[in-house]
C-alpha cells in the first residue's frame, strides 16, 4: 500500500502519468526538489511501470481488412468481345422484327383463336378434361412401373440363371477332377499290386 | 453496403501527414480503403487490449474484427473525430464484456484462470529475465479484472484518465481509484526482486 505520507502524493501520481496542468507541474517539479518523499514515491512509480513493460505488445496474427461487396461500377464504350456479341445480336433481333413486319404487310397471318374461347368451355367439360388428363398421367405412371419392374425382374432372373450355370459348370470340373484321381488312384494301387511296373 | 473482414489487405501504406480525422472523414463519405487504412493505424493496439482483457488470441482476433465492423457501422455516430481512439477502445471494452458475458456467463468480467497458464505468463520481452516477466504476469493476474484493465489501458495503451473515464464508462476518480490500488499492488509485489535484480 501506499506508505508516502506527503500531501502532494496524489499529485505526484498524477505528474509520473503526466496528467497535470502545466502551472501544477512546474509548482510540484518545485516541490520535488525539496521533498525526498515525494522524490522516492515518483522513483518507485517510474521503476514499477518499467518494470511493467517488460510485457511487450504482440503482433496481430491475422491483418484485418475490409472489402465491399458492393457491384464494380458499369463501364462503358469499353470494346471488348462481349459488347461486339451484344451488337451482332442486337441487330440480328432487329433485322427479325423487319422481315416480320414486312411479311405481315404483304400476307396478314390466319387469326389465331381468340384466347377467350377457353372460357366458352362448361364446367363438366373442364372436369372431365382434368379427370382424363390424370387417369391418363396414372396409368402412364403405372404402366411405365410395370415396365420398370419387368425389367428390373428379368435382370435378376437372368443374373440368377447365369450364376446357376457357373455353379453348375464348377460342380462338373470338380466331378471330373474327382474322376481323374479316382482313377490315378486306381492305377497307382494297380501298379503296387504288380511290382517291376510303373506309371 | 455490406462489408466482411478479409485476410490480408491494404496496410502499411498509411499515409504519415494524415490525421485519423481526414480518413474518418473519407469513411463517411463511402471510402473502404480510408477505413482500412483507420484499421491498419489501430488494430494492433486493440488486439493487444483484448488480449490483455482475455488472454486468448483468437478471441481476442475475432473481437477485434466484431469491434471494427461495429465501428464502421457506427462511424456516423461518432461526434467528434479527435476522440476516435477512446470510442473504438468503449466499443472493444463492450464488445469483450459482452462476449465474456455470452460464453461465460458464471463469471461477471474477463478474469485470467489462475491455474493454467496466463497470457502474461507466456509474454517475455526478448533479452528480459524470465523470473522478471513471470513475477510480473503473476502480479498483474493477482489484480482484480477491473484494476487490471485500468493498468492495460494506462500503462499498454496510454490513455488520458478522461480517455479512460470515457472507456470505462466510469467517473475519472473512480479510474484513477482503480489504478492507483492497482499499482500500490504491483509496486510492493515487484519492488523488491527488480531492484535486487537490476542492481
Amino acid at each position: 500500500m501506499n506508505t508516502h505520507s506527503c500531501e502532494k502524493s496524489d499529485l505526484v501520481r498524477d505528474y509520473a502519468f503526466d496528467e497535470l496542468a502545466p502551472a501544477e507541474r512546474k509548482s510540484l517539479e518545485q516541490h520535488l526538489t525539496g521533498c525526498s518523499d515525494c522524490a522516492a514515491e515518483l522513483d518507485r512509480l517510474r521503476l514499477t511501470t518499467a518494470v511493467l513493460r517488460v510485457i511487450p505488445d504482440q503482433e496481430v496474427p491475422r491483418r484485418i481488412a475490409f472489402v465491399s461487396d458492393a457491384p464494380p461500377a458499369r463501364r462503358w464504350f469499353v470494346p471488348n468481345l462481349g459488347f461486339a456479341s451484344a451488337c451482332v445480336l442486337a441487330a440480328a433481333i432487329s433485322f427479325s422484327a423487319y422481315r416480320f413486319t414486312a411479311f405481315s404487310n404483304a400476307a396478314p397471318a390466319a387469326p389465331v383463336a381468340p384466347v377467350t374461347q377457353t372460357a366458352q368451355l362448361s364446367q363438366s367439360q373442364i372436369e372431365q378434361a382434368v379427370t382424363k388428363a390424370v387417369s391418363d398421367a396414372v396409368a402412364k405412371t403405372h404402366a411405365d412401373d410395370v415396365q420398370m419392374t419387368d425389367a428390373a425382374l428379368k435382370a435378376v432372373e437372368s443374373k440368377y440363371a447365369q450364376q446357376q450355370n457357373q455353379v453348375m459348370v464348377a460342380a462338373q470340373e470338380y466331378l471330373d477332377l474327382q474322376k481323374k484321381q479316382l482313377h490315378t488312384y486306381n492305377t497307382l494301387y494297380n501298379s503296387d499290386t504288380r511290382p517291376g511296373v510303373s506309371q | 453496403m455490406i462489408f466482411r473482414a478479409a485476410p490480408g489487405g491494404a496496410h502499411d501504406v498509411t499515409p504519415r501527414g494524415a490525421q485519423d480525422s481526414d480518413l474518418i472523414a473519407r469513411v463517411r463519405k463511402g471510402d473502404v480503403e480510408g477505413f482500412n487504412l483507420l484499421v491498419s493505424r489501430w488494430e494492433k493496439r486493440v488486439f493487444n487490449y483484448l488480449l490483455r482483457l482475455t488472454g486468448n488470441p483468437d478471441d481476442s482476433l475475432d473481437l477485434s474484427q466484431d469491434v471494427f465492423l461495429k465501428a464502421y457501422q457506427n462511424i456516423r455516430k461518432l461526434d467528434d473525430a479527435a476522440r476516435f481512439g477512446p470510442w473504438l477502445f468503449r466499443i472493444a471494452h463492450n464488445e469483450a464484456y459482452s462476449r465474456f458475458r455470452k460464453y461465460r456467463p458464471e463469471v461477471a468480467a474477463p478474469e485470467s484462470e489462475a491455474s493454467e497458464t496466463s497470457f502474461f505468463e507466456r509474454q517475455t520481452a526478448p533479452g528480459i529475465a524470465v523470473d522478471l516477466a513471470l513475477a510480473v504476469a503473476g502480479a498483474l493476474d493477482r489484480l482484480n479484472p477491473e484494476q487490471r484493465e485500468a493498468v492495460v489501458l494506462k500503462i499498454y495503451q496510454g490513455f488520458k484518465f478522461d480517455e479512460m473515464a470515457e472507456i470505462l464508462d466510469c467517473p475519472v476518480s473512480t479510474v484513477k481509484s482503480r489504478l492507483y490500488t492497482a499499482l500500490d499492488l504491483l509496486k510492493t509485489e515487484l519492488a523488491p526482486s527488480p531492484i535486487r535484480g537490476t542492481r
